[in-house]
């Protein structure tokens, strides 16, 4: 299979794209590229990436392990099925957990897959796999999802942050990285509130004294590129405004900003306050931001659990994708819903439901998705996959696709290729548009 | 739960609860949510995972659970109650069905609630029943007719944090006169069930645990309540706050109050056999309570609720989540995960 190739040149990650393209758009430094740039150049499609760039992903991440069967595959009637009922959805013959009258409204936007089998049941093995797509490797540090995104993209221009997460609760709490992609795309990773630190002008400073310093660095900064041409001096001025843009958008994560019906649309809790911000985010062009809804590792009690974090996240995730589709933003927008695994369909003893990556689910809304489509089935009682395995590099390939980036292209990591969906990972071309 | 019987005898005096031991025990692969036995009838009668209602005779030479008919329920059946020769079954599908308890034949369907069904109790007269569910009511029957006599609400819909409550206890008073039922935030409302009035609350609020930054989800919640055989006091039980909510790793806890006060006699946890303490029955003395319940394990124990002393304790393989006691105190009927089990309070020498 033919891959496209980026290469990252040695020592990994020390080259990013937007300089890349940075180098493409300035034309006289072309020549000072390294071959490994141009070899970007020539493969990858400078427009096409360009034109990939007003795309995004929003991914609500599940954080602890969501019970499968009480969200997107019941099994009412069976030993495992739980004490729910399952509901008809917008969707002629599918149909979700009772749990989610919301959203079995709005299935047309959504694909469901339900044959996913990761088979890690850990949770630092299970969110290291499904936040990479591949097994982690000793000495290979594997781009995170959002770094991908971020890394592919983003737009060189953009003034604001390209990978923001989100994840307030302590429990399970892990930060994505970029790996060898390099620290550029590493999140702004957001823990205790809403708002991000540190972004905020000085007060001893006004904003046309910064804006005279911002002047006058790029003043001195043309002025010595004439003079000494260096790639060095292109990355500090998209370093240095990339600092500008980030403190310019402190606004976007500021929700007082919205008129009060919109922000009782998403509702009260936390997760519903962090999507609206999302949403806030996509809008302005971020392509990456995660929104981690823990805590779902329901050992205990998994149905009282499930009633209360479903309802959470029917209500949030129905006012997401409509807010998505009346702002014209969900066909550019890719909604995904997914943790490191599901649970078992075994109910223990405390009426709760254990680790599980044998035959879950996860949901893709919006961009590049055939709304209304169900992927893959699981047995009778939820034990086995019995169509459609899906591990987590197709799970990979599939939003890869869905946001029209190519899944066979590579990044290089010195000699290595290392492609950005696993080896042998596929998309799902049926719940592909 | 305490059962009438027409042809027991008083409970003898000098129950004692290390007496208690297991007679027999029959497994299962469904979870048995709740457990009756009706007057003069040795039968057990549960309520299951599986969404049927079955009964079994341990008196039989080899006892097999036997399907009650019909269309039966649609999830997980977690109330049943004896009434005018009736059997009548709750479930988390919202509806409320009877039965002939002589053939076994489903009589009445009604939809009662709009939501789970929690638990269900019959008057000490046979003539009323009372359900809580979900939809944060409680809801007076006429037990024979079926008619809905009212409709009783005192408990918050939603959590402090904006979630769905849940209310999950019920009970009536020995005297048939005063009516409580407990949530999932630790609020107990008492009604008079002759003029269905509010009156008096209690506050429990231990018993749910709210987790706002760790997990960001909550657990707990008051799981049953009982009057004193006076009527006085009124035993409210659950489980103590919780560390990690991923678990039932918390005390059962139960507190009594002097109810019409509100006044709150006793505290009481238990760490070593933790989880919920799903039922508790008052022994005939008024001052001991048997509690049942567990985490992913069960337990029996009896405590002493003037001085708080746990006076005994039994612990079972699976979780507890009902108990019916004979009107003798002879046999204790307990139905849980994957479990119904047979225990007894006489001692060995009077058995034999």
């Amino acid at each position: 299979m033919h891959r496209q190739r980026t290469d990252l040149g040695s020592p990994p990650a020390t080259v990013s794209r937007r300089q890349l393209l940075g180098a493409a758009a300035v034309g006289s430094t072309v020549a000072a590229a390294d071959m490994n740039r141009l070899s970007l150049f020539s493969q990858s499609g400078l427009a096409g990436e360009i034109a990939r760039g007003d795309k995004s992903v929003i991914l609500l991440w599940l954080a602890g392990g969501a019970s499968q069967l009480e969200t997107w595959d019941p099994k009412p009637g069976r030993s495992t099925g739980g004490p729910f009922a399952k509901i008809q959805t917008s969707v002629p013959g599918i149909e979700i957990s009772e749990l989610l009258p919301k959203m079995s409204q709005r299935l047309n936007e959504t694909a469901i897959i339900r044959s996913l089998n990761t088979k890690i049941a850990d949770h630092g093995g299970g969110y290291a796999l499904m936040d990479t797509g591949r097994r982690s490797e000793p000495g290979v540090e594997f781009p995170h999802l959002g770094a991908i995104i971020a890394h592919e993209l983003a737009q060189r221009e953009s003034q604001v942050p390209d990978h923001i997460e989100m994840y307030t609760s302590t429990e399970g709490r892990r930060k994505g990285a970029a790996g060898f992609l390099g620290a550029r795309y590493n999140p702004m990773f957001l823990t205790d509130s809403m708002m991000p630190d540190n972004i905020q002008r000085l007060e001893a400073i006004s904003d046309a004294d910064h804006a005279d310093r911002a002047s006058l660095q790029q003043f001195l900064s043309q002025r010595f590129s004439r003079d000494v041409p260096h790639p060095a001096v292109d990355s500090h001025n998209a370093a240095y405004g990339r600092v500008r843009g980030l403190m310019a958008s402190d606004y976007l994560f500021d929700v007082d900003r919205e008129p009060q019906s919109m922000r009782d649309h998403y509702g009260p809790t936390q997760f519903g306050q962090q999507c609206l911000v999302a949403r806030r985010l996509v809008e302005a062009g971020v392509p990456f931001v995660k929104v981690a809804r823990a805590w779902w590792d329901s050992h205990g009690q998994n149905f009282e659990t499930h009633r209360e974090l479903c309802a959470d996240l029917d209500h949030v995730m129905a006012a997401l994708l409509d807010d998505l589709k009346q702002r014209g933003l969900l066909d550019k927008t890719l909604v995904v819903t997914m943790g490191e695994f599901g649970r078992t369909p075994k109910i223990n003893g405390s009426l709760g439901r254990d680790h599980f990556a044998s035959a879950w689910s996860c949901t893709l809304s919006g961009c590049g998705i055939r709304g209304g489509s169900v992927y893959g089935k699981t047995d009778e009682d939820g034990q086995t996959v019995i169509e459609g395995e899906t591990g987590a590099g197709d799970l990979f390939a599939t939003i890869f696709a869905a946001l029209g980036i190519d899944h066979t292209k590579e990044y290089m990591l010195g000699s290595r290729p290392i492609p950005i969906a696993d080896f042998d990972s596929f998309p799902i071309r049926e719940i592909l548009a | 739960m305490i059962h009438d019987s027409e042809d027991a005898t008083d409970p003898p005096a000098g129950l004692d609860p290390t007496d208690l031991r297991r007679l027999a025990e029959w497994r299962s692969q469904d979870i048995l949510f709740c457990i009756a036995r009706a007057p003069g009838d040795p039968r057990l009668l549960v309520g299951s995972s599986d969404f049927g209602v079955d009964a079994l005779d341990p008196t039989a030479d080899k006892p097999q659970r036997q399907r009650f008919a019909g269309t039966g329920h649609h999830s997980y059946v977690t109330g049943l109650a004896i009434a005018g020769g009736q059997l009548i079954s709750g479930s988390y599908d919202r509806q409320l069905i009877w039965w002939d308890l002589e053939t076994g034949q489903q009589r009445r369907v009604q939809t009662a609630h709009d939501r789970w069904i929690r638990r269900l109790i019959a008057s000490p007269d046979g003539k009323r029943l009372y359900s809580v569910a979900d939809d944060m009511t409680c809801r007076v029957w006429d037990a024979a007719s079926g008619e809905s006599l009212a409709t009783l609400r005192g408990h918050a819909t939603e959590t402090p944090h904006g979630y769905p409550s849940m209310l999950y206890a019920v009970a009536v008073s020995p005297d048939g006169r005063w009516l409580a039922a407990g949530d999932r935030v630790g609020h107990v409302a008492v009604w008079d069930t002759e003029t269905f009035q509010q009156v008096a609350t209690l506050e429990a609020p231990t018993m749910y645990t709210w987790d706002p930054r760790a997990r960001r989800h909550s657990i707990g919640g008051i799981r049953s309540l009982a009057f004193s055989p006076a009527g006085t006091e009124l035993a409210v039980g659950g489980i103590g706050k919780i560390g990690n909510i991923d678990h039932l790793q918390g005390p059962a806890r139960v507190e009594i109050f002097r109810w019409r006060e509100g006044e709150r006699l006793q505290e009481l946890e238990d760490e070593t056999r933790k989880g919920l303490v799903e039922q508790m029955v008052w022994m005939p003395d008024g001052k001991r309570l048997l509690t049942v319940g567990g985490d992913h394990k069960g337990f029996l124990t009896f405590y002493d609720v003037g001085s708080g002393e746990l006076l005994h304790q039994e612990g079972t393989g699976g979780h507890l989540h009902g108990v019916a006691i004979a009107r003798d105190w002879q046999t204790l009927a307990v139905a849980g995960h994957q479990s119904i089990a047979e225990w007894t309070l006489q001692p060995p020498e009077e058995e034999a």
